[in-house]
């Protein structure tokens, strides 16, 4: 798609008529793989991503089994028709980073020391992309991992903010993305209160930062909701239906 | 609300919960399941919480199975060593039985493939080690399935009931491992059927109350009154 004349309109709507601090519409589910040990599915309006967690299983090659706790692998990847333009297959030099940006997030809130000599496997396949697939992808991680019955601190709930037209938005989507003047992946555990990614592409004041910082955590407190939500609504589904 | 333990409790009992919800204020209280971060305990895991003794836990609906001491379980042997077996748990784990010396393992009779019931003897940082005091049986036949392992407590119910049940319904000869694998020995395909489906409707509504009715109905309605 081709550069709109504005990302902010005259009312102060976007370029898919949201306010700057509303997120996409989210849809969450957890469980809707079979043959995994945890799965989740999340949408963030054109986003939509699977996560599925297999293990903990024996790891391989055995050499790489730690004898303390257990590794995690992770890949995240971009279906081939998850773009505008058909992706090649295989692992681009951006997934093999993102693999390892939602690997090291993920480790800081899983209990890996419960499992020595294992390996945990977490897949983020991307089925449609429409900006901030690492922020939906990293939600569903934690989602996924969670179902997995995977001991953790907290969940992570990621979403980013930006800056377009020299407005502070929330969640970008593709185009605010491409033609924004910044964009700020954050990644936490709200529990905590904790940061556990932060990324940021382009140019912010270190007043507009502290402002979007705010703005994300505001967001991310809406996504821990639905996240929270989405769990409990798949565990009292299958559980106790008093006979 | 305050609980029995005598601090705020943030739940009620058995209220599902998910990994980092607040559950109480005493640290000193967590109990499988939780974890204390700064004096006060969360959940680790998503399952039921409720009060253990005197102890905060979570029962967790899927996990891992972790070997303790003194855990009966149901291993398949996996290689032969000159100085012990390799047995695979299931899943993730390996236990390992060591042995003295060549000629004990040539004597102990057991073979790759071949599938045993044995007690861990420890289990950490070394790996899961067998005891080989305690007998090592080898099972000569029978159907080996698996459960997940968060499930075995279900299906052997207050003290055994609910396996013994089974047991007494279909006259089957069934050996339960904490790992979740199970061995089902019984005296007709027939009986063996309605036992391997009554551990499988288990496996799928452990959570449900009134099952160990209808599991009985269950198997009556398989194997007919007799």
């Amino acid at each position: 798609m081709s550069r709109p004349e504005r990302l902010i309109d005259d009312n102060g709507r976007r370029v898919d008529g949201r306010r700057p601090d509303e997120l996409r519409p989210i849809k969450m589910e957890v469980g809707v793989l079979d043959k995994s040990d945890g799965s989740a599915y999340v949408e963030f309006g054109g986003t939509k991503v699977i996560a599925a967690v297999f293990g903990p299983r024996e790891a391989h090659p055995r050499h790489l089994a730690l004898p303390d706790r257990a590794i995690l692998n992770c890949r995240y990847h971009m279906t081939s028709f998850s773009v505008e333009e058909r992706k090649p297959l295989g692992m681009t030099r951006r997934e093999i980073e993102l693999s390892k940006v939602i690997r090291e997030a993920l480790e800081t809130v899983t209990f890996l020391e419960e499992f020595p000599r294992a390996a945990i496997d977490v897949y983020v396949e991307v089925i449609q992309a429409d900006g901030g697939t690492r922020t939906a992808g990293l939600t569903a991680a934690s989602l996924a991992l969670a179902d997995a019955g995977m001991p953790m601190a907290d969940l992570i709930a990621a979403v980013a903010v930006g800056k377009v037209d020299g407005q502070l938005v929330l969640d970008l989507c593709d185009l605010e993305d491409k033609y924004g003047e910044a964009d700020m992946p954050v990644a936490m555990a709200p529990r905590f209160n904790s940061i556990i990614m932060l990324q940021l592409n382009g140019r912010m004041s270190v007043e507009e930062f502290k402002r979007s910082l705010a703005l994300a955590q505001k967001g991310i407190s809406e996504i821990y909701h639905l996240q929270r939500e989405a769990l409990k609504k798949k565990f009292s589904e299958l559980a106790p239906k008093e006979a | 609300m305050r609980g029995e333990l005598g601090m705020p409790v943030y739940f009620t009992e058995h209220e599902i919960v998910v990994p980092g919800q607040l559950l109480s204020d005493n640290g000193k209280r967590s109990g499988e399941g939780t974890y204390a971060y700064a004096g006060k305990i969360y959940a680790a895991r998503i399952g039921f919480a409720s009060i253990r003794g005197n102890k905060v836990v979570v029962t967790p609906f899927k996990t891992a199975y972790k070997p303790a001491p003194g855990d009966w379980v149901v291993g398949i042997v996996s290689d032969v060593k000159p100085n012990g077996f390799e047995i695979d748990l299931g899943r993730h784990l390996k236990g390992v039985i060591r042995m003295p010396d060549r000629e004990e393992v040539m004597s102990a009779g057991l073979n790759v493939g071949d599938v045993v019931y044995v007690r861990i003897k420890e289990s950490g940082l070394s790996g899961v080690a067998i005891d080989k005091r305690s007998r090592i049986r080898r099972i000569e036949s029978g159907i080996l399935i698996q459960i997940h392992p968060a499930k075995v407590p279900r299906l052997i119910g207050r003290r055994g009931s609910m396996i013994n049940m089974i047991k007494r319904i279909t006259g089957c000869d069934i050996i339960v491992g904490k790992n979740g694998l199970i061995v089902i020995n019984g005296p007709s395909p027939e009986a063996e059927f309605a036992a391997v489906k009554a551990i499988k409707m288990i496996e799928e509504e452990a959570h449900t109350s009134g099952l160990t009715e209808r599991i009985e109905k269950l198997l009556r309605g398989l194997i007919g009154e007799g």
